[in-house]
Order: C-alpha cells, then structure tokens, then sequence
C-alpha cells in the first residue's frame, strides 16, 4: 500500500515537470539550466529515477529538499509535534462536543434539541474552514483580544513544551468537520439503540437514566463511533493546509502548502510518505479497539 | 472481559467529565482575562516577557525563507532576514547610491578590470571572529558552488588576490558595471573559520554574520530571532534590542494580527485591506505605507520561436495592439486604481527613467488605422498564454486585453497554465506567439529585466530578439559610469516604446503597514527593506 502512494505521487509530481526552471535565477542561459538538470538527474528516464528513489526509500532516504538544502524527512519530523497537538486537541473538541449534541439530540428525538442537533452537525460539515477561520480571528482575537490571531506559543511543563491557549481557535476550526460527522453517527446510533429491546427492558426495570446511557445506550453505539474518530484522526493528523496557512500553525499542512508551489519535489513526497503511514497505522489501531470494545470481534 | 468493558467505558466517561472541567475552567478563565484586554496581546508573545525597556520589533514575514543567508535566501522575504545578519563590501543606499560598508573604499582601474577593496579594520563576526580578506576570498569561492542559487554573481569575478590583510584585489575578465550592485544584492561576508568549524549545512542553521543582528534561534514555520550585536562596528545601531520575525502566509491573518497588535510590520497586503487600513488609520495606531512595485506586468511578443511568419512581427501591428487597450479601465476596474502604467521596462526609481516617454494610450481609431497599414484591416487570430493563480487578478488582466483586441478584430485564444508547467515551456520557448507575465528588479536599475527578456539566445526566458536591443543591453554592463549609464537606459526605454516587444500593461501597488511606534521604515520599490536603522517609539 505503501510503495502504491509513494509511485502514485512520485508520478503525478513528475507529470507536472520538474524543479529546475524554479531553482535557476530568471536570467540563467539555456546551459545553465541544462547543466543543473543534469547534475540533479532530472534528465534521467522516469523510471530510473523512481527506482533510485524507491532504493533510497526503503533505506530510510527520502532525498534532499532543493530549497532547504536539508533532508527532506527531517523537515518533516520538525512539523510532526505542531499538527499532532493540533489534531489531538482538536479531536478531543470534536468528541465533547460532537458525542453530546449526538446524544442530547438522538434520546429526545424531534425535538428542538434534536432539530438543533441536526443543524449542527449539517453546519460543521459544510461550513468552510477557510472562512471559518477567518471569522475566529476577527471575533475572537481582534474584537475580543481573547486568543492571539496566528502562530503557537507553548510554555514548558516538566520539560514538555505544551501549547498555551493559541491552539483554541486553529483547533475549534479544524474540529468543527469532525463535530459534524460525530454528532450526526451518534445521534443515529443514539436512536437506534434506543428502541432495541434491551433499552426498553432497562428502562421497566427503573434503572436510572444515567445507568441507561452508560451501560447500554453509549456502549452498544460505540463501534461506529469509533471508526469515525479513526478516520478522522487520521484526517487531522494528515496536517490541514488550510486552517495551518490561515493560523500560521507550523505544521505538516503549512509545509506541504508551500512544498506544493515551489515544487519541491523530495519534500512533498516525504510529507505523502509519512501521511499515508499514519493513516493506515491509525487504521489497524481503530481495529485493534473494536476488538477491546466488543469482545464478539476477533481477528484470526 | 464484561468487567473490563465497565471500567473502559467509566474512563472514557469520566475523561470526558475531566475535560468538559477543564474546558469549563478553561472558559471561565478566559472570562476573567477578558478585564485587563489590553495587556491580553502582550502576554502572547513570549519576547515580551523580557523586561519592559527592552525595544523588540515585530515583522512579519509572507513565506517561510529557505534559508536566512543572502546567496541561496530564493525570495525577498529570506535575503530581507539574511540582510540583518550580513553585510557586503558595499551598500546601495535609500537614495539608490553604493556606499562603504564593510569596505571603506575602493577604486577601479582605467580599464574596468581591476577592483581594489581596503577593508575596515574594526569589524567582528557574531562569534568574535575578526573580519579579514581571508573572509571576503572564501565567501566568493563558496559562491561559486553549484548549489549556490546566485553563483552567476560570484561567477561574475574571474579571479581575486588577497594584498594584505585588509585588502583585496578583484579581478575582472571584462568591464562590469553591474559589479557593485550585484555585491550589494547577494555577497553576504561569511566567516571561513566559523564555516570551516560548522560546514555548510550547519552555518544555514545558525548563520554568523557581521551585520547589526546575530542569529538567536529560527524555529521551522514559526519564528526568527535575532538580537542586537553588540560590538557592531557601526556605532549607534541597531536601534532596537531584539527582532522577531513571523511567517504568516495568510495576507488576512498579518492584517488581523497588525490590527490586534501583535505585529509591528506586515507588507504584502491586498488592496481591500489596505484600504480598511486607511479608513482607521485616524482612530488606531496603524499606517499604510504603497508605493509602486518594481515590477512591470507585460505582454511579450514572441518573435524567436512560435511567432514566426505572424502579423506581430510587424512594427505597426506592435503598435496597433499597444494602442487598442484601456489600460485605466483595467486599473480601475479591475484593481480599484491600485496601479500604475507604465510606458516601458525602465520606471520611476530605475536610473535613467525618463518621464516624457509615455504610456500608449487609449485610441482604438489609431489601432485599426495601423492595422490597415500593415494590410491587415480585417485583423487576424492568435494565441495566448498566461499563468494561472500566480499574480493578483493576472487573469482578468488577459481576459480584459483580449476583449479589447476583439474590438479591433484581433482574435485572441487565451489559454491559461498551470504555473510550473507556464515557466517551463517559457524556458524552452515552446509558448504562444503572445504571453503575458512579469518582471521584477530590485538593483534600482532595469538591468535583469532588460537583460532576462531581451538580453539575446542566451537568456532562457527571452521571447524577443531584436539584435540592436541586445547590443544596448551589452552597453549597460560595459558603462561603469552612472550619468552614461543612464543615457544607455533612456535610450533603451525610447527605443522599446516606438518598436514594442511587449505590451506594457502596469506597475502594481504594494500595501505595507505599521504599528504607529515604529520610526524610520523605508521599504523600497523592490519589496526590500533594511532594519538597521529602524527604531520603536
């Protein structure tokens, strides 16, 4: 699965052309660029440079970034930290919130609560994250001065640099999608679960209502619940080019946005490589919890 | 295994009471920090946590530089950090003189030929090193490696003596009159002992210069420090203590973050920002600071490859084209007025711009009337190219042209190109016999502009040759003298405008702003701008 990104981006780059005519400055000769061409093997057959890629690859060389002059994985590595903590709080949001408009809106079905549980969850899954941004920060941080307007700032905790309050808004943002989708799966498994037997049976036994939901409600409706939050982890993990360039956030997104237009081949494909294993790791994670949360789940 | 299942859903219930606590904390602390709202953005920046007296400037900056060192820093966003750091031999002041900087003087041979530089004796590297001409030998040697991005620049010198410690000889195949100002653009004096200590990779990481700030720490995407050097040679400067340079790609985020007062200096703002600018200029404490950008939009005819055997060879076709757009009502239209025409590739601010060449005019009649003569009063059909998403409404821009060319009978096919692909195919001259792009310079002078697009076969972007033009352009190079040297230009400019290789379109408006505190900013034409001298009220 692997190799297949790695050959698809290695080819839909090249189909665009190469970097040579952007690293030359605008008044080089015909020579000069032919000569840099060369030297960096962009001359070479296609093939050949993606098998030499894909030999480097497997070693652990992803290539030099033309414009860092530094090696392209390490630029990655350096991003990792900033979207993490991004897409980690911004997870979280999304499960509080998503979960419990879901669940207010799926037990008291057709009501208002409900509408607006609905509306919601249409809300944060159209709802454009560029504009939205935008909105943030003039509300919040320029009108209301509550949040800086871009950038992290972290302070340091037993020798951990943890974000102070400049990742609220980027992440509120980024989490407003996944809202959305959460809100909308728990609201319908809510309401599924609801009318089983087993609910009904509990409830003319006069268990309290929180035993309800805990015990039965919220746990028989955890299965969808979780492969949503798998994919979307993996979506927020994947660093979002939008919300990181508005934010200014320094991670993965905003360097993939700028690797993109300078064509900085090495780089965005190292950002691709390292993209596509967190999903499919996440993926196999996701698996192995449904396994934890429903025990007639097993893998031979 | 059901026992499990309780406790793992307890957990996960319980963390989400922990946090909806912690949110709830959260929020309401945020209340609380609502009263005092105005110390609330200083406690964002962690430089302010320094003592109060402490001067910091606050510059944001449109991209992430690739690196911070003047030779291989690929946009004016990275040579305007490298520029605090470094120095050069000489300097190309406000007022668009070259002055001493690290060199107190110099003198040139009869023939052009020979550069002599006497060093300044009292200048120190970040590090403590002693600046010698040891240095200044190995910065243009190390220039000249392959994966140097301005080599040509160094590539420039044939061969340099060190004559004693403090003085170098720099050695010259022919006359250069481009020498200084190339100087001034990307040597950047590197310390050889630091480089030989650190190697390459690891002097771009934490580069040591002898300019007015030293290299603090430059976090990936987010953040550049530098502080002030205290035994710069220049004494007096800097004027403040610390500079924080801030990426922030977004141009709406540097106006929010100005307008929250969390950055001092923002350029590349968009006309509408600029103008809600103004419109608060009065009640806050901000300023807008445009001015015209070196920077020419034009139509190139291409008259080397695939305009061959096309009506656009023809002089009076040239001209007919030039005279059939309304270029105010593009400006006005299409950029609120935020541009300015220009009549050629030499313009207000390049030496030997000449204010009574004008732009062509609107004058349809005049168009068809040229047309006719040159036997096409039908008009004809033609293609264009331009690049997409790359210049602010460039699209339009073509779009518009290729209206009015409509309305003389001229049929354009426009076709728009992925960016990449657009300098590609301009670099291996396989565009249409029309394309429109753009042209910055940032010398003071029209030289890379002239010499990038009509400087002959060997300039790879070229679309036009003209033999006569190409020799003009050679004339500049080989006019060291400033008052002939604009003699070649105004002479250039006139002759481009009577047999127009291009349709020159406009010079667009760069929107910069500031905090009210800051003292002494001067951005140049060229989007450059040096901190040295600039202060915080």
């Amino acid at each position: 699965m692997l190799l297949g990104v790695l050959f698809l981006v290695f080819f839909l780059l090249h189909l665009t052309g190469d970097p040579v005519t952007l690293m030359v400055s605008r008044h080089a000769s015909p020579s000069e660029i032919a000569a840099l061409r060369q030297e960096l093997g962009f001359d070479r057959p296609i093939l050949v440079q993606f098998w030499d890629y894909l030999t480097n690859a497997l070693q652990g060389d992803f290539g030099h970034s033309f414009r860092y002059r530094q090696p392209a994985m390490n630029l990655v590595m350096e991003r990792i930290p900033a979207t993490i903590e991004l897409a980690s709080v911004a997870l979280f949001m999304a499960i509080l919130m998503g979960v419990t408009i879901g669940i207010l809106g799926g037990s008291n079905p057709n009501s208002i609560l409900d509408s607006l549980a609905r509306g919601i969850g249409l809300l944060g899954q159209t709802i454009p994250t560029f504009w939205l941004g935008l909105i943030l920060i003039i509300i919040f941080s320029v009108n209301l001065g509550w949040f800086p307007t871009y950038g992290r700032s972290t302070f340091e905790l037993f020798g951990l640099n943890i974000p102070d309050k400049s990742i609220v808004l980027p992440a509120f943002a980024l989490s407003l999608f996944t809202t959305g989708q959460l809100a909308r799966f728990t609201r319908s498994a809510v309401l599924e679960v609801m009318n089983e037997e087993y609910v009904t049976t509990a409830r003319s036994k006069g268990l309290r209502k929180i035993r309800i939901y805990s015990r039965y409600i919220l746990k028989n409706s955890a299965i969808p619940m979780i492969s949503i939050i798998g994919v979307q982890f993996s979506y927020l993990l994947s660093g979002s080019i939008y919300i990181e360039t508005i934010f200014s956030w320094p991670g993965l997104g905003n360097l993939l946005a700028e690797a993109v237009s300078t064509r900085d081949f090495f780089l965005v494909q190292a950002t691709a490589f390292f993209t596509s294993f967190v999903v499919i790791g996440l993926q196999l994670v996701t698996d192995l919890i449904y396994m934890l949360v429903d025990p007639r789940i097993r893998y031979r | 295994m059901k026992k499990i299942h309780g406790k793992y859903l307890w957990f996960i219930l319980l963390a989400l009471v922990l946090a909806g606590a912690v949110l709830v904390g959260g929020c309401a602390e945020e209340v609380v920090e609502e009263e005092p709202v105005d110390e609330e953005p200083v406690d964002e920046e962690p430089v302010d946590e320094e003592p109060a007296e402490e001067a910091v400037l606050r510059v944001a900056l449109t991209t992430n530089p690739n690196t911070i060192e003047p030779a291989t820093g690929d946009t004016r966003t990275a040579s305007n950090v490298a520029w605090s750091i470094f120095e050069s031999l000489v300097w190309l002041n406000d007022e668009g003189e070259i002055v001493p900087s690290l060199a107190r003087d110099w003198t040139i041979s009869e023939d052009g030929t020979l550069y002599t530089f006497e060093l300044r004796e009292d200048v120190y590297f970040h590090n403590g090193d002693k600046f010698t001409a040891e240095d200044v030998y190995f910065t243009w040697e190390r220039g000249q490696g392959s994966d140097i991005t301005y080599r040509e620049d160094f590539l420039a010198v044939a061969d340099m003596n060190i004559i004693d410690e403090y003085t170098v000889e720099v050695v010259l195949d022919e006359p250069n009159a481009m020498l200084l100002l190339q100087m001034n653009e990307h040597w950047g004096i590197l310390s050889k002992d630091y480089h030989e200590e650190v190697g390459e990779d690891g002097y771009m990481q934490s580069p040591v210069g002898t300019g007015p700030f030293m290299f603090v720490e430059w976090r990936a995407g987010d953040r550049i420090e530098l502080e002030a050097f205290e035994d710069y040679w220049d004494d007096g400067y800097p004027k403040v203590d610390r500079v924080v340079y801030r990426p922030i790609p977004e141009s709406s985020t540097r106006y929010a973050a100005l307008m929250a007062d969390e950055i001092d200096i923002v350029s590349g703002l968009a006309p509408e920002q600029a103008e809600s600018i103004m419109a608060v200029e009065d009640e806050e404490d901000v300023k807008l600071v445009s001015y015209p950008h070196d920077r020419v939009f034009y139509i190139t005819f291409n008259n080397m490859t695939t305009g061959i055997g096309t009506p656009i060879e023809e002089q009076e076709v040239r001209q007919a084209m030039s005279y059939a757009i309304d270029y105010d009502l593009i400006i006005d239209r299409i950029f609120d007025g935020h541009a300015e025409r220009t009549a050629g590739f030499v313009v207000p601010g390049n030496l030997g711009y000449d204010p009574s060449i004008e732009p062509y005019p609107y004058d349809p009649e005049k168009a068809l009337e040229l047309l006719a003569e040159a036997g096409y009063p039908d008009g004809f059909s033609i293609e264009m190219a331009g690049p997409s998403d790359t210049y602010v409404n460039f699209e339009d821009v073509l779009q518009a042209v290729a209206g009015f060319w409509g309305e003389v009978g001229i049929e354009v096919d426009l076709e728009f190109m992925e960016s990449g692909r657009f300098w590609d195919l301009q670099a291996s001259r396989e565009l249409p016999p029309l394309f429109g792009d753009s042209w910055s310079s940032s010398m003071g002078e029209a030289y890379p502009r002239l010499l990038g697009s009509v400087g002959g076969e060997d300039a790879s972007y070229a679309a036009w040759l003209d033999p006569k033009l190409v020799d003009m352009v050679r004339q500049i190079e080989l006019t060291p003298d400033d008052n002939e040297r604009a003699a070649v230009y105004t002479e250039i400019l006139e002759y481009m405008h009577e047999d127009p290789p291009f349709i020159y379109l406009y010079q667009p408006t760069a929107f910069e702003a500031i905090n009210e505190r800051v003292q002494n900013y001067n951005p140049r034409v060229s989007e450059q701008y040096y901190l040295k001298g600039v202060g915080i009220e």
